[in-house]
């Protein structure tokens, strides 16, 4: 036993001066009460003239809105991924947009007018139009954007196959086509045919996108590409009084865990891509609330037809009537989902969602069209998972426990995202988990990515190629609108529905979390937010 | 023959970051996954990605791309330009150190605080309840996961009681250290456990040694022995342990960093590992290889000046 000791009032006072000595450290003292010192992502901090203003909401103010992912490039025609896509569509702004509901509507063009032949476009710009930078938009200005796009192509690239842009004069544009090609106004709503100034306004194309300007409701004020961006409200937007708040920052927080918590406790105003399993903890929380909209999204189960099980018709039939699909939807989606019967998402005009026959539950059935295939007794089989989305994880199980019950026994490998694509893309998969998103209201869009087997996704990798399949999927671009057009797709999807080559799970909603005193944001089916309208409550 | 012994620590340090980059370069590239795929997206043609493996140099042998790699580090200094935004890597480094190594400063204070009040209680108290609890301390918070223990205190501290903020840097200095207390008391309790059982043992060494025998016989006040004798003869070995468990600190920084929402090395280091930008994954593994080899080194110095028992066998 120590023959040394400290009376218990010393030990306290070397306790009482540790404390201090840590709180000067830790640069905590006597501010556990006020409120957290960066502003900048207090909801409210209105910084407009109308601070005064009692009103229950304010104009002006930051909007603060926490995302998963960086914004690396703001090149339009460069890129495709949402954390540069939800950017450059607050810069840029295209001839036509849609809407929440999925509408084409004039947006930079007042209308619009599409020949009977389906060949020649005419596009007339709105009056007094103008880039960020105060100077006119000009039909010039379309062409050399549209034109721009046309010689880069990207990764979004125009299908259509054009034949010449012109301006007829400074408001009118004429887009002619070598052939009809009808999902082409749909295709022109998106971000990547923003409308850019001719020759970049005068600087290089590295520094134009370095600091670009469009007709866009904000502007770039500071941007991290490995961390924020700080838009300011762009003075000569062309929906006048709009936008309402004056700076909108997109905070970086790559942990799900955090920006729920940033949520929560009102760091920021909303956050992109909320979780389906977290929803109704934020729709019931008391300060936060989910504002959702139905989605251009499929999820999906792939099947790798050059795989020696499941090029066999049969067994992808089997597996289908085996998975109770609708089960597995009210199981992990939370009611924020609708089970899907065919490719196409209910957002997606002609999906034919009502009429097609899918191959629903029936374990017998399933038992059948098994004992049909060139392996009656079951075998063995990998399913591709990207590890990280717990929503995927669960369907996994889900699908393991349904191959299970017809002799199809699936071992589950989980793997990083980025490993994952690689797989996908070099066809090193069995089964996989994963979705489809048209990128405009088109059901060419998702048609034409998973069923061309000569297209560069070579059928979403799946390699389904079916003659019939492929000759209705060209027939649907040439078709107009209309009756004929739905008979096409009907028919495409029935045959994908019989064929499944992929096999539709459910068609999930975008979940935007947000703080219950914001109002006025505008979800559209794409994933992206309309900010222009947005609102904080005092 | 001292100058020989130096010059054959630092060469050892200097293989030793290199041998740390090259397996970082060979390793990451074993790690399927395409940069250029990451910038141009999922639905990137195969000719843009075709071009754009070539403007990044991804088309060449990876016994090419080290060629290119080690003659950069000697020309340029450091790993290159980042894939995904073209910035130089030490520029992104660089941008990024203050908010980390502040960070790491301030956990470190704290570590060193708490735990000497504790060691110290512990030491005078010995097996007392007040040593016993102090004791079981250590291995409670041993046994939790950091990055479990940053949750929590988010949880409790941020979202509950709205003492902190949850995440990000506040403005300012002073927003900055108050922002990142809670982040640095969930790095200093990793540390804690190892530094008081530590300090304990050696105090209680020191106070059972012969000279503090003969201080107390002098009738020196306790206080004065405890911290002019004491802790001073105790803390030295403490803090080379510290010095010798910077890997895991720096390690539980660049976790915690994420759980927090701090941009600083440990987020930059997981998107970049995310996103496959090989130049600053090399350019973070070179830097903290760095700073660990630097630290070692500094402390084996120390230890050999401070004890010369220790010069005969470098």
């Amino acid at each position: 036993m120590s023959q040394f000791k400290l009376s218990a009032r010393k030990s306290l006072w070397v306790g009482a001066l540790a404390v201090l000595l840590l709180v000067i450290v830790s640069g905590c003292s006597g501010s556990k009460n006020d409120p957290a010192p960066n502003t900048a992502a207090q909801p409210g901090s209105s910084q407009g003239t109308d601070d005064k203003s009692t009103d229950e909401t304010v104009a002006g103010g930051t909007f603060v809105y926490g995302r998963p992912a960086s914004v690396t490039s703001f090149d339009l025609h460069n890129q495709i991924t949402s954390n540069n896509a939800f950017a450059i569509d607050k810069v840029f702004e295209s001839l036509v947009a849609f809407d929440s509901k999925g509408e084409i509507v004039d947006w930079l063009a007042k209308s619009h007018n599409i020949s009977d032949d389906g060949l020649t476009y005419t596009f007339v710009l709105r009056d007094g139009l103008k880039f960020s930078n105060g100077s006119d938009v000009t039909a010039e200005d379309a062409v050399f954007s549209l034109e721009r796009h046309l010689k880069v192509g990207g990764p979004l690239a125009i299908s259509a196959k054009v034949d010449t842009v012109k301006a007829t004069d400074s408001q009118t544009l004429v887009i002619t086509l070598k052939e009809p090609y009808t999902p082409f106004i749909s295709e022109l709503s998106n971000f990547s045919n923003g409308i850019i100034p001719n020759n970049f306004g005068g600087v290089t194309e590295e520094e134009f996108f370095k600091k670009p300007v469009g007709t866009g409701p904000f502007v770039v004020e500071q941007w991290d590409p490995a961390g924020d961006v700080t838009f300011t409200k762009n003075t000569h937007y062309w929906q006048e009084g709009k936008p309402s708040v004056d700076k909108l920052v997109y905070k970086l927080i790559e942990d799900d865990s955090q920006a729920i918590n940033q949520l929560k406790a009102g760091e920021v105003n909303a956050i992109e891509s909320l979780a389906l399993q977290n929803a109704n903890e934020i729709k019931n929380g008391a300060d936060t609330t989910v504002v959702t909209n139905g989605s251009w999204v499929t999820e999906q189960v792939f099947f790798n037809t050059l795989d020696k099980h499941f090029s066999d018709v049969h067994v992808r039939r089997a597996l289908a009537l085996a998975l109770d699909r609708d089960g597995l939807t009210k199981a992990l989606t939370f009611g924020y989902a609708q089970t899907a019967n065919s490719l196409l998402p209910t957002t997606i005009p002609y999906n034919a969602n009502d009429t097609i026959k899918a191959l629903n539950f029936d374990v017998t059935a399933a038992k059948a069209e098994l004992a049909k295939s060139a392996f009656p007794d079951g075998f063995t089989t990998k399913l591709l998972v990207a590890s990280g989305n717990s929503t995927r994880a669960q369907e996994a199980q889900i699908i393991q426990a349904a191959g299970k019950q017809i002799g199809i026994n699936i071992e589950i490998e989980s793997i990083e995202l980025a490993t994952f694509r690689e797989r996908f893309f070099a066809y090193d998969f069995a089964v996989m988990l994963n979705s489809g998103q048209a990128d405009s209201p088109e059901a060419n869009s998702i048609i034409a990515f998973q069923t061309d087997p000569d297209g560069f996704s070579k059928s979403y990798w799946t390699h389904y190629t079916n003659d019939e399949v492929t000759k209705l999927l060209y027939q649907g671009q040439k078709t107009a609108d209309g009756d004929g057009r739905a008979e096409i797709y009907s028919k495409l999807l029935q045959t994908l529905a019989d064929e499944v080559p992929y096999l539709p799970l459910y068609y999930p909603d975008i979940l935007i979390g947000a703080r219950s005193s914001v109002d006025g944001l505008v979800v559209l089916p794409n994933g992206s937010v309309r900010f222009e309208d947005v609102h904080i409550q005092k | 023959m001292k100058k020989f012994w130096l010059f054959s620590v630092v060469g050892r340090a200097l293989v030793v970051i290199f041998c740390v980059i090259t397996a970082v370069f060979f390793l990451i590239r074993m790690v399927p996954g395409d940069p250029a795929k990451m910038i141009l997206g999922e639905y990137s043609t195969p000719e843009a990605l075709e071009s754009m493996h070539h403007a990044l140099g991804l088309d060449l042998s990876v016994g090419e791309q080290y060629v290119r790699f080690v003659q950069t580090l000697f020309t340029q200094g450091d790993t290159g330009n980042s894939i995904i935004n073209g910035t130089s890597t030490r520029e992104l480094i660089a941008d990024r150190a203050p908010i980390t190594l502040l960070l790491i400063g301030m956990a470190c204070a704290l570590a060193i605080v708490i735990a000497l009040v504790l060691a110290t209680l512990a030491a005078t108290h010995k097996d007392k309840l007040l040593d016993h609890v102090i004791r079981i301390f250590p291995t409670v918070t041993l046994g939790m996961p950091i990055f479990w223990v940053g949750i929590l205190l988010i949880l409790l501290l941020s979202v509950r009681l709205h003492w902190f903020p949850v995440g990000g840097v506040g403005e300012g200095w002073w927003g900055t250290l108050y922002s990142l207390t809670l982040p640095a008391i969930t790095v200093a309790l990793s540390q804690i456990p190892t530094l008081v059982r530590s300090l304990r043992a050696q105090m209680l060494e020191v106070l059972e040694s012969d000279f503090v025998i003969t201080l107390k016989a002098a009738r020196l006040p306790s206080r004065v022995i405890l911290f002019k004798h004491v802790l001073r003869n105790a803390a030295l070995p403490t803090l080379i342990l510290l010095g010798v468990n910077i890997s895991y600190l720096i390690g539980g920084t660049l976790v915690v960093e994420q759980v927090f929402g701090i941009k600083g090395i440990g987020s930059l280091l997981f998107s970049s590992i995310s996103k496959r930008d090989f130049p600053v994954i090399q350019g973070i593994a070179l830097y903290c290889a760095v700073s660990v080899v630097i630290i070692s080194l500094l402390i084996e110095i120390l230890t050999r000046w401070l004890d010369p028992r220790t010069k005969g066998n470098p």
